[in-house]
């Protein structure tokens, strides 16, 4: 069936083609490999850079081809995030102290490991009990199942309440960013049990791997965060091809027209947000160990708006689109704001690109809007075109 | 000290006979002093009313400064020719002050000062005198500090002077003070129960802070353990094991009181075995196996029956300890009756006050719906009328506190610069408004998703502009003074004039935008292009035009709530975004296209935010958190809003 | 001929509005039945409250063999149930092509799992073809829906409608802007449709509804002002009056 499926889709073809030489391409420049051409924090940027484009490609799918313009999307990417952070959390300190209570002339007893893992990590809000959120944190398995049930069950209850009340356009957008402050706001507490607004930190020393180089383990990410987008695409690119595809298209353009010919629109919105949900808690997953911390900042309506920006530069309602605008934007973003542009002196005034790249960000992305609102992706459109017409 | 009590009286006695005769005074104070020089020198306790009754007959107006240095030791007598002076020491010598003067009078070598100690009686009756002093003193400042002076160290001597005063109170406030005060001592230290109960009984009327805090302190309790309790304790009440008080914490009464062992803590058991570890062993087990609890405690136990340690508080002994005691909260006022008495009143007027916290809230809520509808009515007029959302809008209020905050650079004065700041604020976002209407709204109509991120991408732009001009750190927007202070209705009830203010600008907007909507040609245009864009334009309506004054009307009120906000929050680049979730939640819960929906969506965000905050005061996050997940399950069951649209005009 | 659909007593009214009056209504299968009424005469909220888009304040709604009420189902169980409903203003799929709108109207199970592992098969395929035949849209299968002229994309709605296999057709104008060829073939495609199955078109032209030749209901203020053959209700002095005013 996929063979099938691929072979009618060969834009998937190309786009696997093209994901596998580049992931083959930064091994080889990577300095794992020797080379060093590309350093190891850009390989994390990187990979980084992947999970982005996992996430857009999932906030296309609900947005450019289903027409809900979520703006909760991040929330649940930031919820994966947690959740893995939580396990290396715990499994890391655990190692440290058992390590240092190891040193005493008596064995630890299991109470006093838990006791002094929670005095390590929730020092800093002033409390050393574990909360009932942490229940599975010692476990890599639970906190696995985690990172795709809580997204999953979280976008399943809001959807269905949101999507049975019959809430849609712009109604549905503020509603999923009030959802998305709720979160961050309730994050932001220090009696949240994920300690407030320090997040959770270290989240790049993976437990058991203490001897191996960031330089291997980043590379390892990197390739799982190729792995997954080139899952996800595959598996988005079956959701919207065919005759699902076709229906959920159908919603996006006529609700009603969709519910008359039998079609419970409801349900298969509700399919649609849990899906992407699930996948962008996967992608947050895999993101957060590569950035090393994570904070409620992270959850923040504003992230997810984003998300939709990247996505809109890039083009809707095609997958490749929300890839390139997610890479373009975001890894354009850290090379302004990480100083990387030149600054441009005008004599009266220098124009520090730091302080600026938003003020740009904020006016392109108005004017891709107003002149292209195809994105990006709607240049191939122009190319093929004239190829065509050649 | 009854004596001292007399004193004062008596003091009073004299001192208005002497107001009554209105003699004018004839003696200085040295003359007085004189005549009782040995006194004076040598005060006994018993014995020095004569001299201060004279001196208070003197009526001089140093009278009170004297007895303060008297009572401070800061009184010499001259052994030379017997004169009393204030004196300070300065290296070997004296320097002079003459006391009825005031004058310097020299200085004098120490061999020939004699320094006068009052000793404790006397300083106690001088310290009584001296409060009666105070408490009649022409100086209103003066009566004042008396009063603080008595609120501070409250005590018995107190009642007699500070009641003796009150009828010659002339300041009506103070008047009332000072009888509340003489309440307070009435209650705490009356000279019998009844005289106290009927003082409790007084104080349930009142409603202050400090009428609340006497009748606690009547209530104090301490905790108690005992096999049973004792005789003639007040018992506030008997604690329940479990259920009133948890066992560890009645454990550690018991050890306290020493009725039970003290429990050996975990690290004091690791510490004893780790101390105890001989051949590998510890108690006869071997240390590799001490990693669980069960071991650890065989082990520490093998240690206790040799001696080597004292032994463990078994489950069974701290279970006979603690129901073999009874645990009890005991007032440390003996009398029940004035225990029973203060409770009533206390219980009296914590539920008035509890009343007036309601009247509190609901101000303090209304004042927030106030801000929220001023926030969110610009938003709800171009989202009903227009079907845009602009996510800028928090944008437009920054712009305008901003404003605001430019106009108080140029003018000093605050009041004048706000009532620049006001109409300057609505024209710059008014300008904003139409500008970004022209350029961006105008081509993206009937795509909303997109006006959306539009007006998002200029919101981010806007954001980092202010940044970039007036930097990342809050900027003052200082409101004029006749803002500053609070509406005080009583001791509870008080509101802040900045936010009475809000609240009146908040009603003007609502009354001038009621009035633009329904009562003007303006209002009259957008109201037909909102129902029938089509059939308006057809009737010569130009729906541009209105579209876009539509737009600078909603920015301008944005701009205005700017510079309200900024009046009482601070003024930073990031505080649209602050308001502008809470905007979208006024116009969605209250519903879209209705200044009536604005004003209850912001009253039910207001009065719910409030509400939440009062039952969690320590945690606003919290309370916002609550709110949001409130709404989102509002939204459920009115998805429309508060005052929904029904029918074909509702569309859909 | 048995009755397929029956309102009886039903009233809606949007904010002391009357919309819909006590009206009571029959149609059997297989009938084509018209309705006519001026503006206003609630002939778009009549399709509403069968379709489930509205719900009345009052009255009973009835369906098929079993007597089923629909007030109590959703939209698109009512579809499902056999009620296919055809929009005043043309509404396909624009984006997707000729063919994509008619699979996605074939009656094949709605779920989305069902739809997720649909696969196209033989029987499914040609049922489109003789759809497209039908509708006259065979050497258009593979255009882009929004690239048809608005009769084709009204014939494509139409059969959409076909593809559904319903019980009860609900038409609301169908015949609005297009050329008298045009016309004459969507008589021809609704009389044809109407053999097996009951069609009810709601329409302004009375030509065309002559032309249908059926059954005629009159809507007005919200009830059945008249019903019988056109000729009939033509002559009826009540309809006279609202369509000619006094």
């Amino acid at each position: 069936m996929t063979q099938g499926f691929l072979s009618k889709n060969p834009s998937v073809l190309w786009f696997l083609l093209v994901l596998g030489l580049f992931t083959l391409g930064v091994t080889v420049l990577s300095e794992t490999a020797g080379v060093g051409l590309i350093s190891t924090s850009f390989v994390k940027t990187l990979g980084k850079t992947l999970c982005l484009c996992l996430i857009a490609i999932a906030m296309d799918v609900v947005w450019g081809y289903c027409g809900i313009l979520s703006l909760g999307h991040f929330a649940f990417f930031g919820i994966g995030g947690y959740a893995i952070g939580m396990w290396l959390m715990y499994a890391r300190t655990e190692i440290i102290v058992i390590k240092s209570l190891n040193a005493a002339a008596i064995p630890p007893t299991p109470e006093e490991i838990t006791d002094a893992v929670g005095q390590q990590i929730f020092g800093v809000v002033g409390s050393t009990d574990f909360p009932w959120l942490w229940a599975f944190s010692d476990s890599l398995f639970l906190q696995l199942l985690m990172v795709v049930l809580v997204p999953g069950l979280l976008a399943l209850v809001f959807g269905w309440l949101a999507f049975r009340s019959r809430v849609t356009g712009v109604y549905l957008s503020i509603l999923t960013q009030a959802m998305t402050l709720a979160l961050a706001l309730y994050l932001f507490q220090n009696d949240s049990g994920l300690r407030g607004n320090n997040g959770l930190s270290g989240l790049q020393n993976i437990p058991g791997f203490e001897r191996t180089p960031q330089a291997v383990i980043s590379l390892g990410f990197f390739w799982a965060s190729a792995l997954a987008l080139a899952l996800g695409y595959v598996l988005f690119a079956w959701v919207v091809s065919g005759k699902m595809g076709s229906v959920i298209r159908g919603i996006r353009d006529n609700e009603s027209r969709v519910r008359f010919l039998g079609y419970h629109v409801e349900t298969y919105k509700l399919f649609v947000f849990t899906l992407t949900a699930v996948i962008s808690g996967i992608a947050g997953a895999l993101y957060y160990p590569q950035a090393g911390i994570i904070n409620p900042a992270e959850v923040a309506p504003i992230a997810s708006i984003y998300l939709a920006v990247w996505v809109a530069i890039g083009g809707r309602g095609r997958l490749y689109g929300a890839v390139l605008g997610a890479a373009v934007v975001s890894l354009m973003s850290s090379w302004f704001t990480g100083g990387g542009a030149p600054n441009i002196p005008l004599g009266f005034y220098t124009i520090q690109w730091t302080d600026w790249w938003l003020v740009l960000l904020g006016f392109s992305f108005v004017a891709v809007t107003l002149f292209f609102p195809k994105g990006i992706g709607g240049l191939f459109d122009i190319i093929v075109r004239k190829g065509d017409q050649k | 000290m009854l004596r001292a009590l007399f004193l004062a009286f008596a003091l009073f006695l004299s001192m208005s006979g002497v107001q009554a005769q209105t003699q004018s005074p004839t003696e200085d104070l040295q003359t007085v002093l004189q005549r009782h020089a040995a006194e004076v020198a040598n005060p006994g306790r018993l014995s020095v009313g004569a001299l201060i009754a004279d001196l208070v007959a003197s009526r001089q107006p140093n009278v009170a400064s004297f007895l303060e240095r008297w009572q401070d030791k800061g009184v010499y007598q001259r052994t030379t020719d017997g004169l009393f002076f204030y004196a300070i020491r300065q290296g070997d010598a004296y320097a002079l002050t003459n006391m009825t003067t005031g004058e310097s009078a020299g200085t004098a070598p120490a061999d020939v000062m004699t320094e006068i100690r009052p000793n404790g009686g006397v300083r106690r009756v001088i310290g009584a005198a001296l409060v009666q002093f105070q408490l009649s003193d022409p100086d209103r400042a003066r009566r004042v500090a008396a009063l603080d002076a008595i609120s501070r160290s409250p005590d018995a001597d107190q009642i007699d002077p500070l009641r003796a005063s009150i009828e010659g109170e002339p300041d009506p406030a103070l008047k009332l003070r000072k009888e509340r005060l003489a309440g307070h001592l009435r209650a705490r230290f009356g000279k019998s129960t009844e005289d106290r109960i009927g003082a409790i009984n007084e104080l349930s009327s009142a409603l202050d802070v400090e009428t609340r805090s006497v009748l606690n302190l009547v209530l104090t309790t301490t905790s108690g353990v005992a096999p049973s309790v004792p005789e003639g304790t007040n018992v506030a009440r008997i604690l329940k094991v479990g259920t009133d008080i948890n066992e560890a914490v009645a454990y550690n009464r018991l050890v306290d009181a020493n009725l039970a062992p003290a429990p050996i803590p975990p690290a004091a058991v690791k510490a004893a075995l780790t101390a105890n570890i001989t051949d590998g062993r510890v108690g006869g087990i071997p240390v590799g196996q001490l990693g669980n609890e069960t071991n650890r405690s065989d082990a520490y136990d093998a240690l206790a029956t040799a001696g080597t340690v004292p032994p463990q508080v078994t489950p069974a002994i701290r279970t006979a300890a603690l129901s073999s005691n009874v645990f009890y909260d005991a007032y440390t006022e003996p009398n029940p009756a004035v225990t029973d008495a203060a409770r009533a009143a206390l219980d009296e007027v914590e539920a008035r006050v509890a009343r007036y916290q309601i009247i509190d809230i609901s101000m303090d809520a209304l004042s927030l719906a106030s801000i929220y509808f001023l926030a969110a009515i610009g938003l709800a007029i171009t989202f009903g009328v227009m079907g845009v959302i602009n996510m800028a809008h928090g944008e437009f209020i920054m712009m305008g506190a901003y404003t605001g905050y430019v106009v108080q650079l140029f003018i000093p004065d605050y009041t004048i610069s706000l009532l620049v700041a006001l109409p300057l604020a609505f024209a710059v976002t008014f300008g904003a408004g139409v500008a970004m209407e022209r350029l961006v709204i105008r081509h993206l109509y009937h795509r909303p998703l997109e006006t959306l991120l539009a007006t998002f991408g200029i919101s981010i732009a806007l954001q980092q502009l202010a940044k970039n001009i007036f930097g990342t750190q809050a900027r003052p927007l200082t409101s004029p003074s006749w803002l500053d202070g609070a509406w005080v209705i009583n001791d509870v009830v008080q509101i802040a004039n900045i936010r009475i203010a809000i609240f009146v600008l908040a009603l003007i907007f609502l009354a001038l935008i009621l009035f633009v909507l329904k009562r003007t040609r303006l209002g009259l245009e957008v109201r037909s292009v909102t129902q029938n864009p089509g059939m308006a334009a057809s009737m010569g309506i130009n729906p541009d035009r209105i579209n876009m004054l539509t737009f600078g009307l909603g920015s301008g009120i944005a701009g205005i709530a700017g510079v309200a906000i900024g009046l009482y929050a601070k003024v930073t680049s990031e505080m649209g975004s602050d308001y502008i979730v809470q905007s979208f939640m006024t116009v969605v819960v209250g519903g879209v296209g209705n200044v009536w929906g604005t004003l209850a969506g912001a009253s039910l965000i207001g009065f719910l935010q409030k509400g939440i905050e009062f039952f969690n005061p320590s945690n606003t996050l919290a309370a916002q958190t609550y709110m949001i997940l409130f709404i989102i399950l509002f939204i459920q069951f009115r998805p429309k809003g508060i005052v929904a649209l029904k029918g074909r005009a509702a569309g859909d | 001929m048995n009755t397929l659909l029956e309102l009886s007593g039903v009233s809606v009214s949007f904010d002391g509005f009357r919309a819909i009056n006590n009206l009571s209504f029959q149609i059997g299968e297989p009938e084509l039945r018209a309705i006519i009424g001026p503006n206003g005469a609630g002939k778009t909220t009549f399709m509403d409250i069968i379709t489930g888009k509205t719900r009345p304040d009052a009255g009973r709604v009835i369906f098929g063999e079993k007597s089923v009420s629909l007030l109590k189902m959703s939209e698109s169980q009512i579809a499902r149930s056999g009620i296919g409903r055809k929009f005043q203003k043309p509404t396909v799929f624009e984006a997707q092509t000729v063919r994509e709108n008619l699979a996605m109207a074939l009656s094949n199970p709605r779920g989305p799992f069902d739809v997720l592992i649909y696969r196209k098969t033989p029987t499914g395929a040609a049922r489109i073809e003789e759809i497209a035949d039908e509708i006259g849209l065979s050497d258009h299968l593979t255009r882009r829906s929004g690239e048809l002229s608005h009769g084709q994309k009204q014939w494509l709605e139409i059969g959409m409608l076909l593809a559904q296999d319903p019980r009860l057709l609900l038409v609301d104008e169908p015949a609005a802007g297009m050329t008298p060829a045009e016309r004459e073939h969507t008589t021809d495609l609704l009389k044809r449709a109407a053999q097996t199955r009951a069609v009810v078109v709601v329409e302004h032209d009375m030509e065309f509804v002559r032309r249908l030749d059926c059954k005629v209901t009159v809507l007005h203020e919200g009830s059945v002002l008249a019903e019988g053959s056109l000729d009939h209700v033509t002559k009826n002095k009540d309809v006279i009056d609202v369509y000619l005013g006094r």
